[in-house]
């Protein structure tokens, strides 16, 4: 997890350790002008086009595009994909770093590497594979075809491509964190006769739940804006196998630039809400964490007496 | 509950942890597992505890064999060196946490389990901290929190792993005589894994001291300290000077060169004279004085040039009033020798 502390003031010493590292004045405002320039032109105008573009021709037309049957269609396999690839991905990944974390076995770092195989592929390679494996001409084309069993240019090759680019993201941050935490809390419940999914649900889970909640934000959003492997499988078919980002393409390319700027917007707004969501999640654990150092500084600052008080114990 | 471990083996990968130990800890007893680290008292604390299986050999608790049974079902209390608490707990939730997920025909109900934990906050002295988090506390209450968990499921036998190992000197002082004074309480039988001599030998009823995965002495603290059995013992349970020696007519006699056997002498048993005695004695010379502290310290250097450790009383430094660079007689008042192998 990305955690970024403030800078505390330590009082004068530091003030002064600043003033000796600090930069002039005319270097500090120009380094952040720069900053700030790049930041609208390529963060904060983009969003801010997408939703003006959207809203170019009224609100109607706005509220029009995006109850057209066909984006209806697409809003509901957007989230029936990311409704089954989230939870799929959410088991799959705190089943991976409880074993990768706490266990030690043979073949562990393939696993691992096998983990960021969807990162190192590029999304349009990973749609091919799927086409490859059962599309009419692939490896089980024929057998599936037989069976009329429909996966590619379908919902089921839809919700398998999402699945697959959204495979590493909870895994990935629950991985570091579960090695960071050791076995010893869960050695400790085993003693105290805590069965192992008592030991999971109530020792674990709770140690991790920061970390799987930003897991499944971050999973989440992915698997709602996924383009490229979702494309290759999908087959454009529309108001059947369109997710949000390709019914935009398909809208974009015939023209339709406020339809397509309006759907475009509840991406946006996806995006938003996310990152809102992270900055929450992120500053809760930092808040829980930093409230806990604060009183144990203050506790060992205290000196302790037990050696008269255990003397009359019980 | 009495600790039987017969025959036990356990590797991991090509390092031998525990290579053939046989222990046997009668009921109510407090024992240490002593020895450097590396030594197998971890390891054999875990495979008593059921955290570890053993590749041979089998461990009975009451005469009941248990090598089969997980860590779960042997019901022991574990404390660990890190204390291992629940950190998203509260200190009354750690302590009732094994309480709690007992099964339901089990579970003592709410109220029960309110008295029991309070029961445990007053042995332990933190009745205040109930509703704080293990964060929130010192190394020394985690550690009392962590042992208070311990014993709200009555475990059969208690087992520590370092206890004290995370402390400061001063709680670490303050927490094994604690301890000491809960186990005549409350008498379950209890281990516990050290590696300082001094913690072993002053709170243990028995110690157990190991090297390289195999048990070198087992006995009252003043059995091991007094009569080592091994040279490894004696140098592992405090300062010690080693001599080449010669015995003679019964007489131990300390010699310069190789001779095949090897005296141990305690540095308090070294006295310091300004005559020989006509026994065994050799020359040195005072090399560093320490007098701060119950005994005064003298480093020496003997006439063949090895560095001897003497300490003796104030009252006597102060009869004898020894100045550096003095040249004097060492008397070795009482030595133990073993033949050179086995060292």
């Amino acid at each position: 997890m990305a955690t970024i502390f403030p800078l505390r003031s330590f009082g004068l010493a530091s003030d002064r350790a600043a003033q000796a590292t600090t930069e002039g004045a005319w270097v500090r405002w120009s380094l952040i002008a720069v900053a700030v320039v790049f930041l609208g032109v390529f963060l904060f105008m983009p969003l801010a086009v997408v939703f003006a573009s959207a809203l170019a021709k009224g609100v109607s037309v706005y509220f029009a595009a995006l109850r057209e049957p066909d984006a209806l269609a697409a809003i509901r396999l957007t989230l029936i994909a990311a409704g089954i690839a989230v939870p799929m991905n959410l088991i799959f990944g705190v089943a991976a770093a409880w074993a990768i974390g706490k266990f030690e076995f043979f073949g562990k770092s393939f696993l691992v590497t096998l983990i960021d195989l969807p990162f190192a592929v590029s999304p349009v390679v990973s749609g091919l594979i799927y086409v490859l494996i059962f599309g009419l001409q692939g490896l089980m084309g024929p057998w599936l075809a037989s069976h009329d069993v429909k996966i590619i240019f379908a919902v089921p090759g839809i919700v398998l491509a999402t699945v697959f680019v959204t495979f590493p993201f909870v895994a990935r941050e629950l991985i570091p964190l579960v090695q960071a935490q050791g076995n010893e809390e869960e050695e400790a419940a085993l003693t105290l006769g805590a069965s192992g999914w008592q030991t999971f649900f109530r020792v674990t889970l709770p140690n991790i739940k920061w970390g799987l909640l930003y897991g499944v934000i971050l999973c989440n959003a992915r698997a709602m804006g996924e383009f490229g492997a979702v494309s290759v499988v999908s087959g454009h078919i529309r108001s059947r196998t369109n997710t949000m980002p390709l019914h935009i393409e398909i809208l974009y390319n015939e023209y339709q630039f406020a339809p397509a700027f309006a759907v475009a917007s509840l991406l946006a707004l996806l995006a938003l809400v996310t990152l809102l969501a992270k900055s929450i999640v992120e500053w809760k654990s930092r808040q829980q964490t930093k409230q806990q150092e604060l009183f144990a500084t203050r506790q060992t600052a205290t000196p302790t007496s037990i050696s008269s008080a255990g003397a009359n114990a019980a | 509950m009495s600790i039987e471990a017969n025959n036990i083996s356990k590797r991991f990968g090509q390092f031998v942890a525990l290579d053939n130990v046989d222990l046997e800890i009668p009921s109510g007893e407090l024992v240490a597992l002593l020895g450097p680290s590396g030594s197998g008292k971890t390891t054999l604390l875990r495979v008593i505890a059921g955290l570890e299986f053993a590749d041979a050999g089998t461990v009975r608790f009451d005469g009941r064999d248990i090598s089969d049974r997980t860590a779960r079902e042997r019901r022991v209390g574990f404390v660990f060196q890190h204390y291992a608490l629940f950190r998203h707990m509260t200190v009354f939730e750690n302590i009732a946490f094994g309480l709690r997920v007992r099964p339901r025909e089990a579970r003592p109900s709410k109220k029960q389990i309110q008295a029991k934990v309070h029961e445990l906050l007053k042995l332990i002295q933190l009745e205040t901290l109930a509703q704080r988090y293990p964060s929130q506390l010192s190394g020394g209450q985690r550690q009392r929190v962590a042992l208070a968990r311990a014993l709200a499921v009555e475990p059969s036998v208690l087992l520590l792993d370092e206890p004290f190992g995370a402390l400061d000197a001063k709680v670490r002082l303050e927490l094994r005589r604690w301890l000491r004074q809960l186990h005549d309480e409350i008498h379950v039988t209890s281990v516990f894994v050290t590696h300082d001599q001094e913690e072993a030998l002053e709170v243990a009823d028995r110690v157990v001291v190991m090297n390289h995965g195999r048990i070198e002495q087992i006995g009252s603290p003043e059995e091991v300290y007094n009569q080592p059995a091994t040279p490894f013992v004696y140098n592992f349970l405090g300062n010690v000077n080693l001599f080449h020696g010669r015995i003679d007519g019964g007489t131990t006699y300390i010699h310069e060169r190789e001779t095949g056997h090897v005296v141990y002498v305690r540095p308090h048993l070294l006295e310091i004279d300004r005559q020989p005695n006509g026994g065994s004695h050799f020359r040195a010379r005072i090399k560093h004085i320490n007098a701060a502290g119950p005994l005064v310290k003298v480093e020496a250097v003997a006439e063949w040039g090895d560095p001897v450790h003497i300490e003796m009383s104030q009252e006597r430094f102060r009869d004898l009033q020894l100045i550096k660079d003095e040249a004097v007689f060492v008397i070795p008042k009482d030595v133990k020798v073993f033949a050179n192998h086995e060292a």
